[in-house]
């Protein structure tokens, strides 16, 4: 990095204090919570957890809505993160209806025990 | 605003009726529980006439909504869903609470409303389908989001609820999870195109792509969106869940899963598309945006990364599903692999857009995905409605178990010709043998993409094709060759249910009905996937947005 452009981000007031969360902020933790989110998904086994994982994915989405929409100065993303929240209690309590009834079958949270489906 | 309530009739309908069916299936007289599926088929029934006698045409919807592109498509994609809904509602008869209505009967027990799940059975298709309209004619990316999730948070239970077994809860959970996933990828991608473009209107987002270039965050958010819904067409990177969500369900909700949540995927994709490429809206100047309306030519295309990017999911997503259901045995995972392959077919119409002479059939390829949509669903709907119709006589357990293996269709045009036939025709029109409907729903893919000067992707098309003939020919000798020795013990007998043998016939039927009269049905999709109606608009938009630009100078 040129000193050049040393100097223009401290012009810019690069690293922001707290007191000044940009939108870059708050974008990169929302696509940080998508990521890990994902990744949670992916590696975890146990059901409640990659449920929880997948709610993460949602609210990393509703962030990134709020943000976008004080930075556009516009309400429609506020909007969207209702609807969006509505929609994930939804999923979440058929989540919860379709975990126990795999759990009174099975008295087990893990993803490896259901394994009828295979070819 | 609320002038587009005025366009809702059929979704009215569909959800009257579900208010209806909620309360009747928890009667407790027989005759009304039983009343329930009439009530729901009246219901999707009605919503297909209605869609096709009061949705305006585009241009009208355009009028009030200021929606530009694929408003046309509306009342097309609207009847389509309806006539296709009744047809896999007839299959449904008898899917939930068999044991207990037979219990019942018998006096066995009296009717417990807690234990019932007919009511929610058939009211979560009907919402399902409710969804699904709703997403024809969604023109922001919040009602595409709400209408997407209306159209899969009920199919997930209705996977589960499906049969007894340990399979179908297994399913649905796979299903919902996945499900869940996805939803969540084209939601980030929603979010990121909110965030490039500062509104969530589809119409603001095609006029500001068209304006100001598209960004690279607005780029991966279309990416993103496009992602998630291929878990909804079950397109390649988000294909792993259906065979197993396919085996685990039983055959009418396979079915179901096969035409309903795809339609909805493609419906939203072409919305998506529309928006980002094939540059039909050329930005105002000062003028109403309803004058501008032209097809440039080299806008006629999707931006490059995009067009790669659908491409590769095209052909990965045709060779994957069918090379994959080569190998099965299983019916219903050999259909779940040829159902994934049949979204590859559809996503070259995707890629090829409406073409630069959006005018004819033959080049238009948004045309051609709605055509192929109608056709598929028919087809889908008949082979699945023979394997609902069709089951082992109960052995010593005592529950009739649905039938599995190819093999297992021998010789069934001998034992059940009114099942046997309809699944010969259906499987030889999957295939895409000439006279039947199949066929004219492929035609229009390959001519489009030559059209188009796609040829690698019509070589992939090709072969593709030829290797869905070995699997599908397999299937449809099946039912003609004679009956074998069983080694399964129990024999095959129809399932106890008329309607879903009758579901059989009137797809065989539509299969050959529907391609003597394709033509019309083809006119129909053409016009459905024109953006430029341009007389329609002309002879209803009020005076004073009528603007003094020739439009047929520049339809043409």
């Amino acid at each position: 990095m040129t000193h050049g452009t040393l100097s223009l981000l401290a012009q810019t007031g690069f690293p922001a204090s707290m007191a000044q969360a940009t939108l870059a902020h708050y974008v990169v933790v929302s696509l940080l919570m998508f990521v890990i989110g994902l990744i949670g998904f992916l590696t975890r086994r146990n059901l409640i957890i990659m449920f929880l994982c997948t709610e993460l994915m949602f609210q990393a989405a509703g962030i990134a809505l709020v943000a976008f929409g004080r930075f556009h100065l516009d309400y429609t993303g506020q909007t969207f993160v209702i609807f969006v929240l509505t929609v994930a209690a939804a999923e979440a309590s058929m989540a919860l209806a379709l975990i126990v009834l795999l759990f009174r079958r099975k008295e087990s949270l893990s993803a490896e025990d259901w394994q009828e489906l295979k070819g | 605003m609320i002038e587009r309530l005025a366009y809702l009739w059929p979704e009215i309908a569909l959800f009257i009726a579900t208010c209806v069916v909620m309360v009747m299936g928890l009667s407790r007289t027989y005759a009304t529980r039983k009343a329930t599926a009439t009530i729901a088929a009246l219901g999707t029934f009605s919503a297909a006439v209605l869609s096709f006698l009061t949705t305006p045409d585009g241009g009208e919807i355009e009028a009030v909504s200021g929606q530009l592109y694929l408003a046309s498509m509306v009342p097309y994609a609207k009847t389509l869903i309806g006539a296709v809904a009744t047809l896999l509602l007839l299959t449904m008869a008898g899917t939930v609470d068999r044991a207990e209505e037979a219990d019942i009967a018998k006096g066995v027990r009296s009717f417990d409303p807690l234990r019932s799940n007919r009511a929610e059975f058939y009211a979560f298709f009907l919402f399902s389908i409710t969804g699904l309209m709703l997403c024809a004619d969604a023109d922001d990316l919040i009602w595409l989001f709400l209408a997407l999730e209306l159209t899969s948070l009920p199919t997930y239970i209705m996977v589960a609820m499906s049969t007894a077994r340990n399979r179908g809860r297994e399913a649905g959970v796979k299903y919902f999870f996945l499900g869940a996933m996805g939803a969540a990828v084209f939601l980030y991608g929603f979010a990121l195109i909110y965030g490039a473009v500062g509104s969530t209107n589809l119409n603001e987002i095609a006029v500001a792509f068209a304006t100001g270039g598209i960004s690279s965050l607005g780029m991966l958010g279309v990416l993103l969106s496009i992602l998630g819904i291929c878990f909804k067409i079950a397109a390649v990177p988000m294909h792993f869940y259906t065979p197993d969500v396919y085996e685990g369900a039983a055959p009418q909700v396979s079915g179901f899963l096969a035409f309903v949540p795809k339609t909805a995927g493609f419906l939203s994709i072409l919305l998506i598309c529309g928006a980002v490429g094939w540059n039909y809206v050329i930005p105002p100047d000062g003028v109403s945006p309803l004058a501008t309306v032209m097809p440039s030519a080299e806008g006629t295309q999707l931006p490059e990364v995009l067009r790669l990017t659908l491409w590769v999911i095209a052909a990965l997503t045709m060779t994957v599903g069918n090379v994959l259901a080569l190998l099965q045995t299983s019916v219903k995972r050999m259909l779940a692999y040829s159902s994934i392959a049949h979204s590859g077919y559809m996503l070259v119409g995707v890629i090829v857009g409406p073409g630069i002479a959006a005018d004819s059939f033959s080049g238009n390829g948004v045309a051609a995905v709605l055509f192929y949509l109608l056709s598929y669903g028919v087809m889908n709907a008949g082979v699945f409605a023979v394997l609902a119709a069709l089951e082992r006589a109960p052995g010593r357990d005592g529950e009739p178990r649905e039938i599995e293996t190819i093999s297992d269709l021998k010789g069934l045009c001998r034992s059940h010709p009114m099942l046997g036939w309809p699944m010969v025709i259906c499987c030889l029109s999957l295939l895409g043998l000439p006279p039947l409907l199949g066929f004219f729903g492929k035609l229009p893919l390959f001519t489009a993409a030559i059209r188009a000067g796609e040829i690698p992707l019509v070589l992939v098309l090709g072969v593709n094709s030829a290797i869905a003939a070995c699997y599908y020919l397999k299937l449809a000798f099946a039912p003609l060759t004679e009956v074998a020795d069983d080694a399964d013990g129990d024999p095959i007998v129809a399932a106890p249910f008329r309607t879903r043998a009758a579901a059989a016939v009137i797809s065989a039927a539509c299969v050959i009905g529907l391609a003597l009269g394709g033509n019309l049905l083809m006119q129909g999709a053409r016009s459905a996937a024109s953006y430029t109606e341009a007389d329609a608009i002309k002879s209803r938009v009020p005076q004073a947005n009528a603007a003094p630009v020739d439009r047929n100078v520049a339809a043409h």
